[in-house]
C-alpha cells in the first residue's frame, strides 16, 4: 500500500524541485527551481545545437555531393557503422583523457557522434532520387549545380531532416553525460547526486526525457512539413510512407 | 488447418497413393455452376453466375481482355478466392467439402510469376506439396528426377537456387512443381506470359507433348487469343463484367464467333487463324506430272493436259522434288539439267499455317508435299487451303475428328 | 552553482565494485602521467574481465528479451496491420527517452541494480528489432506467397517455412543495429548500479590506459556481436550468396 504512494511522493518531490528552488543538500547554496532548470536546458541546448551544427557543417555537403556522383556509398554506410560500434560513453571518455575537459571538446566529440545519421540520411535522400528524374532534368538543359539544387535537395529534403532529426535526440541524450567532461547541463543534477538530492535527479530525468521527446516529436512534424506535398499522399501511402521515412530518418542502414 | 501436415494423414494417403507418382490418377471433371464473385466495396459482380463444363482430360483457356475477371475464376476453383454465390465440382464433388489446404495440395497451381520459393533449392521447390503430404524421402528424390526429366531440365539444376535460372527455366520448374503429385486438376494463370516469343512458343510446345501422355484437366488463362486457340481444348472467351461470351472449340470460335465483341477479340484473322488449327495431312492432295531431267518436252507437255496441277515437278532418282518447270523451260527438245524455280517443301504433320506461308514465299504456289525420306507423296495447292477456310457445309476436318491442335501424332 | 566535475562525487556513484589501483606493477612514472602504458595494461588487464562478462550478459539478455517482446509483436501485427502504427509510436517514445533519463526514472520503482538496467535496455531494442521484422516480412514477394497458398500450405506453414526465412536478412540486419546500440547504451548501466565496462571507464576518465582498454573493449564487443550475428544469417540463408546465372 505504501509503496505505490512513496513513488508518487518521490516524482512529485521531484517535480516540485523543477518549480522552487530549495537549499542543497550540501548545504549554503540554492538548488533547483525554474530559473537553474531553465539556465541548464539553455546550456543542454547551446551544446547540442553547436555539435549538431558543426556535424551538418561538413557531413551535409559530402552527403549531397556523393548522392550526386553516386560514389562513396561505402563510406557513407561505413562511416554509420563505425558510428554505431562506438558508445557514446567511450567517445566522450576517449576525448576527456587524450584532449582534456571544457565545452569546445565536448562539442566535438558530441559533433563526431551527429555526422553518421547525418551523412548517410543525406547520401541516401540523393540516391534515391528516380534517376529517370534526373535523366529528364539533363536532357532539358539543367546544369549539375541546378539539377542539385532544383530536384536533388528539395526531394531529398525529407530524409535530410530525418538525419538531423535523429542527431539531434541522440546528441540531447548524450550531453547527459556531460557534465563528467566539466559541462554542465541537464545531466547535471543526475551525476552529482550529493549535491541535488534524489528528488533533483528523478527532476533533471524528466526534463531531459521531455526535452528529447518534445525534439523528436519537433522535428518530426518539420520533417513532414518539408516534404514535398505530392509524396505526403493519400491517407493509405501517407502511413506507409512515414513508416518507412521513420526507418531510413532514424538512420538505421541495413548493410 | 485440422489436417497435420508431414504425416500422411487419411486424406492425404487416400489422395496419394503408391502409384501417384506415374499418370494413372484419372483426370477430373469440372463444373462451375452459377458461379457468381461481388468483390466486397465493388459495385458490380465481378463474375456474374458463370456456368461451365469441362470435360476430364481437357484443356479449358480463359481468354478476356485484362480485368475481366479470368484470374478471379481460376483462383476459385482452388478457393484461393471464395464464391460469392454458386458451386464449383470437381468430379461432381463441391470444392467446399474439404479443407481449403488440403484441396490445394491435390490442384496443381502456376502462376506468372512462377511464385518459386527463393530459399528452397530447384528440387526443394518441386518436392513442396509431396513434403506436405508426407512421402517418404527416397519417393520424394525419385520423383524430384522424374519431373526435371519431364520438363526437360537438366538434372544438375536440381541443386541449384531459383535466382540462378533463366525465366524459362523458371517456368518449367513451375510446371514441375504443380505436375508433383500427378494433381487430377491444374490450374495456370498466365504461365508463359512473361518470357520471350521463341521461348514461349518452345514452352507451348512441350507442354502440349507432355499434355498428350499426361491428360490433365487444366484451367489455363491468358489475355492472348493465339494462346488460347493454340492450348486450348475449349475456349470460354470473357467479356468485361465477367460475362461469358462465348464457350467453344477453338474451330467453332473462329467460325462462328458468338457476337460483335468475340468476333473483333478473335480479330479480322480468324480466317487464317484456323489455318493454325489445321495440318497438311488434313487436306486432300493433289498430283503433277512427275519428271526427270533429260525427259522430252513434248512428252511432258502431253501429260500436262489432264494434270491438276499446270506445272510439272522435276525429281531426283529417290523421288526427291528439284524445280518446278514452266513454259519456258519446256521449249528445248528435252528438258534441261538445273531449270526451274525453287520448290516449296512441306511434310505431312506440319502445321497449315507454316505450310501455306512457305506456299505464299514461291514463285509457284504449289507446295510438294514430301515424307520422311524426303520422297514426293502429294502435291498442296494454295486453292486447297482457300477451300478449306472458306464456310460451307463442311466444317474444318479436325474439328470433326473432335481433334485440338494437342492430340494426334 | 554544481562543482559536478571532481572524481569523488562521481566514484561516490559509480565505480564502486572497481578498485583504483595504478601505483602498483611497472612504468610507475608513466602511469602517474595517466599516460597510455603497455606494462600496466597487460598487468592489470584481468581486472577488466569481470567487468566484460557483466557488459556481455547485460547485452546477451537483452537482446534476448527484447528480440522475443519485438517478434512476437511483429508477428502479431503483420495480420493485423492495424497495430503497427500503435506499436511503432510507443516503442518510438521509448528510444527516444534518453537512457541515462530512463534509468533514474527506473530507479524509485525497480531500484538499482541489473533489472532496472535490463528494463532500459530491452526497451531501447523493441524499435529496432520490430521495425525490421515488420519490413522483412512486407519484403516478401506476393507471388511466392501466393503460390505457397495455392500449393496447400496453411497460414502457420506460409509463415514459418517462407516468410520468416525470406526476411531472415532483414530480420538480422536489425538485429545487429540492436546489438551494437545495446553495447553501447550498456556502458552507462553502471548509473543503475548494473556493472559493465562502463564502471572502469568512470572510475577513471583521466587515465589513457584505462579509458582505452575499457573503451576498446566496448568497441571490440560491439564488433564481435555484429559479426556473430551476420555470419549466423549467413549460414541460415546460403541462397542469398547465389551466383544469378
Ligand atoms: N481482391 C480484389 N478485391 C477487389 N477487386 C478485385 C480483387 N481482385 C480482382 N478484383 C477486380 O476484379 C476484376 C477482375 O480481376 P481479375 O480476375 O484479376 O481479371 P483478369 O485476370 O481477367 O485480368 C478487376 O476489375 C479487378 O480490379
Ligand atoms: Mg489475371
Amino acid at each position: 500500500m505504501s509503496t505505490p504512494l512513496a513513488i508518487l511522493g518521490i516524482f512529485g518531490d521531484a517535480i516540485d524541485f523543477i518549480f522552487n528552488a530549495r537549499e542543497a543538500r550540501t548545504g549554503g547554496a540554492e538548488v533547483g527551481g525554474l530559473g537553474e532548470f531553465a539556465s541548464l536546458t539553455g546550456k543542454h541546448l547551446l551544446v547540442t545545437v553547436a555539435a549538431v551544427g558543426l556535424a551538418s557543417l561538413v557531413a551535409l555537403p559530402l552527403g549531397l555531393y556523393l548522392g550526386h556522383k553516386r560514389r562513396g556509398g561505402f563510406l557513407a554506410v561505413s562511416v554509420s557503422n563505425v558510428g554505431r560500434a562506438v558508445p557514446s560513453l567511450v567517445l566522450i571518455a576517449l576525448f576527456i583523457a587524450f584532449l582534456g575537459v571544457g565545452f569546445a571538446n565536448v562539442a566535438l566529440a558530441l559533433a563526431l557522434l551527429a555526422i553518421p545519421p547525418i551523412l548517410t540520411n543525406a547520401y541516401v535522400g540523393v540516391t534515391q532520387v528516380d534517376r529517370d528524374v534526373i535523366d529528364a532534368a539533363v536532357g532539358q538543359g539543367l546544369t549539375d549545380g541546378q539539377v542539385m539544387r532544383q530536384i536533388e535537395l528539395p526531394l531529398a529534403l525529407p530524409l535530410i531532416f530525418g538525419g538531423l532529426r535523429t542527431s539531434v535526440v541522440n546528441v540531447i541524450a548524450t550531453a547527459t553525460i556531460a557534465p563528467i567532461a566539466g559541462v554542465v547541463t541537464l545531466g547535471d543534477p543526475i551525476i552529482s547526486q550529493s549535491v541535488y538530492g534524489d528528488a533533483g535527479k528523478l527532476a533533471a530525468a524528466i526534463v531531459v526525457a521531455l526535452l528529447a521527446v518534445v525534439a523528436e516529436v519537433g522535428l518530426g512534424a518539420a520533417q513532414r512539413a518539408v516534404t514535398p506535398a505530392p509524396l505526403r499522399g493519400t491517407p493509405g501511402a501517407t502511413r506507409r510512407g512515414r513508416f518507412f521515412v521513420k526507418t531510413a530518418g532514424k538512420g538505421l542502414s541495413t548493410s | 488447418m485440422s489436417t497435420p501436415d508431414q504425416t500422411p494423414s487419411g486424406a492425404a494417403a487416400a489422395a496419394s497413393p503408391a502409384s501417384a507418382a506415374s499418370p494413372d490418377r484419372a483426370p477430373a471433371q469440372l463444373e462451375f455452376v452459377d458461379v457468381v464473385k461481388r468483390y466486397p466495396g465493388a459495385s458490380a459482380a465481378t463474375i456474374e453466375s458463370l456456368s461451365l463444363d469441362v470435360p476430364a482430360g481437357e484443356i479449358l483457356v480463359l481468354v478476356g481482355p485484362s480485368g475481366c475477371g479470368k484470374t478471379t475464376v481460376m483462383r476459385m476453383v482452388n478457393r484461393m478466392i471464395e464464391p460469392s454465390g454458386g458451386q464449383i465440382l470437381i468430379d461432381g464433388e463441391p470444392n467446399t467439402t474439404r479443407p481449403a489446404a488440403e484441396l490445394r495440395r491435390d490442384i496443381g497451381y502456376v502462376i506468372q510469376q512462377t511464385g518459386l520459393f527463393p530459399h528452397r533449392t530447384i528440387a526443394e521447390n518441386v518436392a513442396t506439396v509431396p513434403k506436405l503430404l508426407g512421402w517418404p524421402k527416397a519417393r520424394i528424390a525419385d520423383r524430384t528426377a522424374e519431373l526435371l526429366e519431364l520438363v526437360g531440365l537438366d538434372p544438375e539444376f536440381a541443386g541449384r537456387y531459383p535466382a540462378q535460372l533463366s525465366g524459362g527455366q523458371r517456368q518449367r520448374v513451375g510446371v514441375a512443381r504443380a505436375l508433383a503429385v500427378d494433381p487430377p486438376l491444374m490450374l495456370m494463370d498466365e504461365p508463359f506470359g512473361a518470357i520471350d516469343p521463341i521461348t514461349r512458343e518452345r514452352l507451348q510446345n512441350e507442354f502440349l507433348r507432355l499434355q498428350e501422355t499426361l491428360k490433365r484437366t487444366i484451367v489455363f488463362v491468358t489475355h492472348d487469343i493465339d494462346e488460347a486457340i493454340k492450348m486450348g481444348d475449349r475456349i470460354a472467351v470473357m467479356r468485361p463484367g465477367g460475362h461469358l461470351a462465348q464457350y467453344a472449340t477453338p474451330a467453332e470460335l473462329l467460325l462462328s464467333p458468338a457476337d460483335e465483341f468475340v468476333e473483333q477479340f478473335v480479330g479480322a484473322d480468324r480466317a487464317l487463324k484456323r489455318l493454325a488449327l489445321g495440318r497438311v495431312r488434313d487436306l486432300r492432295l493433289e498430283e503433277t506430272v512427275r519428271v526427270r531431267y533429260g525427259d522430252p518436252t513434248a512428252w511432258v507437255r502431253e501429260q500436262l493436259r489432264t494434270s491438276q496441277v499446270p506445272y510439272p515437278l522435276v525429281v531426283d532418282a529417290d523421288g526427291r522434288p528439284l524445280a518446278w518447270l514452266d513454259d519456258d523451260d519446256l521449249r528445248g527438245e528435252r528438258v534441261v539439267e538445273g531449270v526451274g524455280s525453287a520448290v516449296a517443301t512441306v511434310e505431312r504433320d506440319d502445321i497449315l499455317r507454316d505450310a501455306f506461308s512457305d506456299v505464299l514465299a514461291h514463285r509457284v504456289q504449289f507446295a510438294a508435299v514430301v515424307d520422311g525420306h524426303g520422297a514426293v507423296i502429294g502435291i498442296l495447292s494454295s486453292d486447297a487451303v482457300a477451300r478449306e477456310l472458306a464456310p460451307g457445309p463442311a466444317p474444318v476436318e479436325p474439328v470433326e475428328a473432335g481433334a485440338g491442335p494437342g492430340t494426334g501424332s | 552553482m554544481s562543482g559536478a566535475l571532481g572524481s569523488i562525487p562521481l566514484l561516490a556513484q559509480g565505480g564502486e565494485g572497481f578498485v583504483r589501483n595504478r601505483e602498483s606493477g611497472s612504468g610507475a612514472s608513466c602511469v602517474s602521467d595517466d599516460g597510455v602504458c603497455p606494462a600496466w595494461i597487460v598487468d592489470h588487464f584481468d581486472r577488466y574481465m569481470e567487468p566484460l562478462g557483466r557488459h556481455v550478459l547485460l547485452t546477451v539478455v537483452a537482446l534476448a528479451i527484447g528480440f522475443s517482446i519485438s517478434f512476437t509483436l511483429a508477428l502479431l501485427a503483420h495480420r493485423r496491420r492495424w497495430l503497427i502504427a500503435p506499436v511503432v509510436q510507443l516503442t518510438g517514445i521509448l528510444y527516444t527517452i534518453p537512457s541515462l533519463a530512463l534509468f533514474f526514472l527506473l530507479l524509485p520503482i525497480t531500484g538499482r541494480g541489473f533489472l532496472t538496467a535490463e528494463i532500459a535496455l530491452v526497451s531501447y531494442t523493441l524499435l529496432i528489432i520490430f521495425r525490421n521484422v515488420v519490413t522483412g516480412l512486407d519484403g516478401v514477394p506476393s507471388d511466392v506467397v501466393d503460390a505457397a497458398r495455392g500449393m496447400g500450405l496453411n497460414d502457420r506453414q506460409v509463415l514459418w517455412r517462407v516468410e520468416i526465412p525470406l526476411a531472415l536478412p532483414e530480420i538480422a540486419a536489425g538485429l545487429r543495429i540492436a546489438a551494437t546500440t545495446t553495447v553501447g547504451l550498456a556502458s552507462l548501466a553502471f548509473f543503475a548500479g548494473a556493472g559493465g565496462l562502463g564502471d572502469p571507464i568512470y572510475a577513471d576518465l583521466n587515465f589513457k590506459s584505462n579509458v582505452l582498454v575499457a573503451g576498446g573493449l566496448c568497441v571490440l564487443l560491439a564488433i564481435a556481436l555484429d559479426l556473430l550475428v551476420l555470419a549466423v544469417q549467413r549460414l541460415l540463408t546460403p541462397w542469398t550468396r547465389a551466383v544469378p546465372a
